[in-house]
């Protein structure tokens, strides 16, 4: 091969040849064109977030928010009825989506644990207006409950039960193994193990998936809108007609564009933003703290 | 404790596994067949939680629908309740019409996006710029909704549908009229394409996270750009990840419901071109549920609509997590 | 030190190299000076955070990978600074390849692994061909290989991945070949092809092999290289470093008196 020395060190280290010219040029420009790509995101969530504050906040007032008059011209109405039908909603799924997820992990077999696991994660791959129908048909109709606050809770309760479900599973299934079976060897029972020493260590990620099951549900609006029936009342018991915030923007979207109902859809959407916004935060702080005990828990 | 030499290994599965779910638990105590069989089924009934969820969902979709009503007739392209006819064609071509573009987009940015994260810049650059396309995941549908009925589309049907009908009018589908106001199609696959970008995108950037650093190294070693090592050794080496990504991306735009109600303009007709109005399933099915009250024949249609919907979304979500390693993903919203 | 006899200069001539860590007081490589001789094979030795891989990885700019990382000094290839502002490392890494510590062939066939470098610059079909051949006989693989090379390359074993990767280098024609503890993760007989093919490679390239295993540096190298916290402790011939060390602390290390 190629005996003179300096001559082949300069053909080659200083190459310049159109091939190499054109490799080394495309990588350079890939490199700085790619990342002006994170303006396909960055971009429309600013033009999102400040048209929405844009219409709502001038006339967001206190008595906005908290007037339940029922002349469709607030928004307290919305706001407790979202509130009482999430909190329904999240209790029932706790319930199922915790027993559920710590059942699996800790007393299933390995074989059938992935059957459960795939049909959670095809529960949360289900399109919502599906889980929309299910309500219809099962609880509006099947069960005779009508378009209600109940039909609409439960409904929402099957929505979010597969991401409980799927955190509590994964938050016993990622208790360090020596600590299980410190606990279990020790001659502790299943039930003092989960209650002792799993749930202790899993709490914290349960708890995030409690508040991100409540981010992506606060946040639907086809399986509320197709087993409720709007309401301009707050909810005076589980068969009443109520409306959510969600709800309230998908009634009064198309209203021509000057009318009140449509700045009160902006309040609701700018609102139901900062709700959302709120939830993610709470579950990036507490997903924090718990990697540091998880992290002090390892050494 | 009475159990005298506990078994770690068998902590893991209390029971072994070609025991059936009716055997007891082994730490139970002695106690009479009845109630011992009993105690150790009921630890293990909520597992069955999600699986008897599924099997709810099937049974009351199929039970509605009755599937006996329409036979071939159904995926006619026909679709008017007051004369009996219940084509879903037009909605499930429209379904595809708006998500496979809005999914070629979202893989489109995505592999730039993931390939920019984790080839390109700096690891300081992008835990700053990534929380920005997981963000779109968290923004609720009916808010895009509104936002791209309201701001958006008058900006499309004024300047970005003629511009692309001025440059683009000579290709097949984008010469028809652009007098929609701005909603349909193209606005429809635009707004898909933001709530499929963050799962692509994710599930790109991870599988190309796992790429080994020593294989990145060895391609730069051998004199490779950092562009070729993405796309001769990182990419291939990622395949699975991005296949399941494009699976999942699919799903979520297919499914989209509110959305795509607010935007798609509800036509009953086959979209003639890019600018036109169209619908999908899930709009479809969500707008028309009410119209379907006491009309048993129209529910049961809608109910095998949503059949429909239901087979496409469970195969696309059984094929695209076939190859996601990680027991679950849950750091965007809906994945 | 000149090398092994040739008239020529040295191949690679390492002049006061540092590497410094942001924030950090001590370099991790500190005022580094060495030539190397055309058909050489020089052991770097030390023990375990010495800096060898650190040196060898600026021997061919991969060091710059690292995020705050900092190199001072000159690394002259046949005279030309590889660190000068006008060379871009994608050209030094042509001439001088690298083995890593573990097998890292890629996800594609075997053929493909060895022909990855020529592709990059359109080579013809038949040029590939020659050189992936020439290059898998050079490493000793061929017979093992030469009827399945279309077979995905993860389908080989350890030790002849690993031949592989050095195939893989050797083909794109360099001069130079860092092999950063090659043999780490193989077993005895897989590396002991592998120091045999290190062996016949000596005749025609510049060969720098980073180990941690003394034995291994006396049966294949031609000179010992001993760093030691990030300096260069002594270099000679291997037999005199072995034998008659003239630092002490290089005289500890292989006796085995320190870790």
């Amino acid at each position: 091969m190629a005996a003179d020395l300096s001559s082949t060190a300069n053909s080659i280290l200083f190459d310049r040849s159109a091939r190499t010219v054109w490799r080394i040029g495309f990588d350079r420009w890939i490199g700085r064109l790619l990342p002006l790509l994170f303006l396909v995101a960055i971009f429309p969530i600013l033009s999102l977030v400040y048209y929405i504050s844009e219409k709502a906040v001038p006339t967001l007032t206190w008595n906005v928010i908290t007037s339940t008059s029922p002349y469709g011209d607030h928004l307290g109405v919305a706001i407790v009825g979202t509130f009482e039908l999430y909190l329904f909603a999240t209790s029932l799924a706790v319930l199922f989506g915790l027993f559920g997820g710590v059942a699996v992990a800790e007393f299933l077999p390995e074989s059938a644990a992935n059957w459960v696991r795939t049909s959670a994660n095809l529960l949360v791959g289900t399109p919502s207006v599906i889980l929309g129908y299910m309500g219809y048909i099962t609880f509006c109709l099947y069960f005779g409950w009508g378009l209600t606050f109940e039909a609409g809770a439960v409904t929402m309760a099957f929505f979010m039960t597969p991401y409980i479900f799927r955190t509590a599973d994964l938050a016993f299934t990622s208790v360090p193994a020596p600590i299980r079976e410190a606990a279990l060897g020790s001659g502790a029972r299943p039930s003092q193990y989960i209650l002792k020493v799993g749930a202790p260590i899993a709490f914290p990620q349960i708890l995030t998936g409690i508040f991100l099951a409540l981010a992506i549900g606060v946040g639907e609006t086809a399986p509320i809108v197709l087993t409720t029936t709007a309401s301009v009342l707050v909810p005076q018991n589980l068969h009443s007609p109520v409306t959510v915030l969600t709800a309230l923007i998908w009634e009064n979207y198309a209203q021509a564009p000057s009318t009140g109902l449509q700045t009160i859809a902006f309040q609701a959407a700018f609102l139901i933003l900062v709700i959302v916004l709120v939830l993610n935060v709470v579950v990036r702080v507490i997903s924090t703290i718990y990697r540091k005990r998880l992290e002090g828990l390892y050494q | 404790m009475s159990s005298p030499v506990p078994d770690p290994v068998r902590d893991r599965q209390p029971i072994p596994a070609a025991a059936g779910p009716s055997s007891p638990v082994p730490s139970a105590p002695a106690r009479a067949p009845f109630a011992r069989v009993l105690s150790g089924i009921v630890p293990y009934l909520p597992a069955a939680v999600p699986a008897v969820m599924l099997i709810i969902i099937v049974v009351a979709l199929v039970h509605a629908s009755g599937f006996t009503n329409f036979g071939l007739q159904f995926f006619s392209l026909h679709f008017d309740p007051p004369v009996d006819q219940w084509g879903i064609a037009v909605f499930l071509i429209g379904s595809f019409l708006v998500a496979v573009p809005a999914l070629f987009f979202s893989m489109l940015f995505g592999v730039g996006l993931a390939v920019a994260s984790t080839a390109y810049l700096p690891k300081l650059v992008t835990q700053v710029l990534d929380p920005f396309v997981d963000l779109l995941a968290g923004i609720p549908s009916v808010v895009y909704g509104i936002w791209a009925f309201i701001i958006v589309a008058p900006y499309f049907g004024s300047t970005v549908e003629p511009t692309i009908h001025a440059y683009l009018g000579f290709l097949p589908g984008f010469s028809g009229p652009t007098q929609s106001g701005g909603t349909g199609i193209m606005l429809a696959v635009f707004i898909l394409t933001l709530m499929a970008l963050p799962i692509t995108t994710l599930l790109i950037r991870d599988s190309l996270r796992a790429v080994p650093k020593d294989l990145w190294e060895s391609g730069l070693a051998l004199g490779a750009t950092r562009w070729e090592v993405v796309r001769r050794v990182a990419i291939p080496y990622a395949r699975r990840g991005i296949f399941s990504a494009a699976f999942l991306g699919f799903g979520r735009a297919f499914g989209e419901t509110v959305a795509v109600a607010m935007v798609l303009g509800s036509a009953t007709v086959l979209p003639s071109s890019v600018y036109a109005i169209g619908n999908t399933m899930a709009a479809e099915m969500f707008e028309l549920l009410d119209s379907a009250y006491g009309n048993s024949q129209f529910l049961a249609a809608l109910s095998e609509m949503a059949v429909v919907l239901l087979i496409i979304s469970l195969v696309v979500n059984v094929v695209g997590r076939r190859f996601i390693s990680r027991l679950y993903k849950e750091q965007v919203a809906g994945l | 030190m000149s090398g092994t006899g040739l008239d020529m200069g040295p191949v690679l001539s390492v002049r006061g190299v540092s590497v410094r860590a942001r924030k950090v007081e001590r370099p991790l490589l500190d005022q580094i000076s060495i030539d190397f001789a055309p058909r050489s094979l020089t052991a770097l030795v030390g023990p375990s955070g010495c800096g060898k891989s650190t040196f060898v990885r600026t021997l061919n700019r991969m060091v710059e990978l690292t995020p705050g990382l900092r190199v001072g000094g000159q690394v002259l290839y046949l005279g030309q600074d590889i660190y000068a502002r006008n060379v871009n490392p994608v050209l030094v890494r042509r001439r001088i390849g690298m083995v890593f510590q573990r097998p890292t062939v890629f996800p594609i066939s075997i053929f493909e692994n060895a022909a990855f470098g020529l592709r990059l610059v359109h080579e013809s079909n038949e040029e590939i061909d020659r050189a992936v051949a020439q290059a898998l006989q050079r490493s000793g693989l061929w017979e093992e290989v030469k009827d399945r090379l279309d077979e995905p390359a993860l389908s080989l074993s350890g030790g002849q991945q690993q031949r592989l990767c050095i195939a893989r280098a050797l083909a794109v024609r360099p001069k130079v070949i860092l092999l950063d503890e090659p043999t780490s993760a193989l077993d005895p007989a897989a590396t002991q092809r592998v120091e045999s093919t290190m062996e016949t490679l000596k005749e025609d390239f510049v060969l720098i092999l980073v180990t941690h295993n003394v034995g291994q540096a006396a049966r294949v190298a031609d000179r010992v290289a001993f760093l030691h916290s990030g300096r260069l402790i002594e270099v000679g011939p291997t037999a005199d470093i072995l034998e008659r060390p003239k630092e002490a602390l290089t005289e500890q290390f292989i006796t085995g008196r320190f870790t």
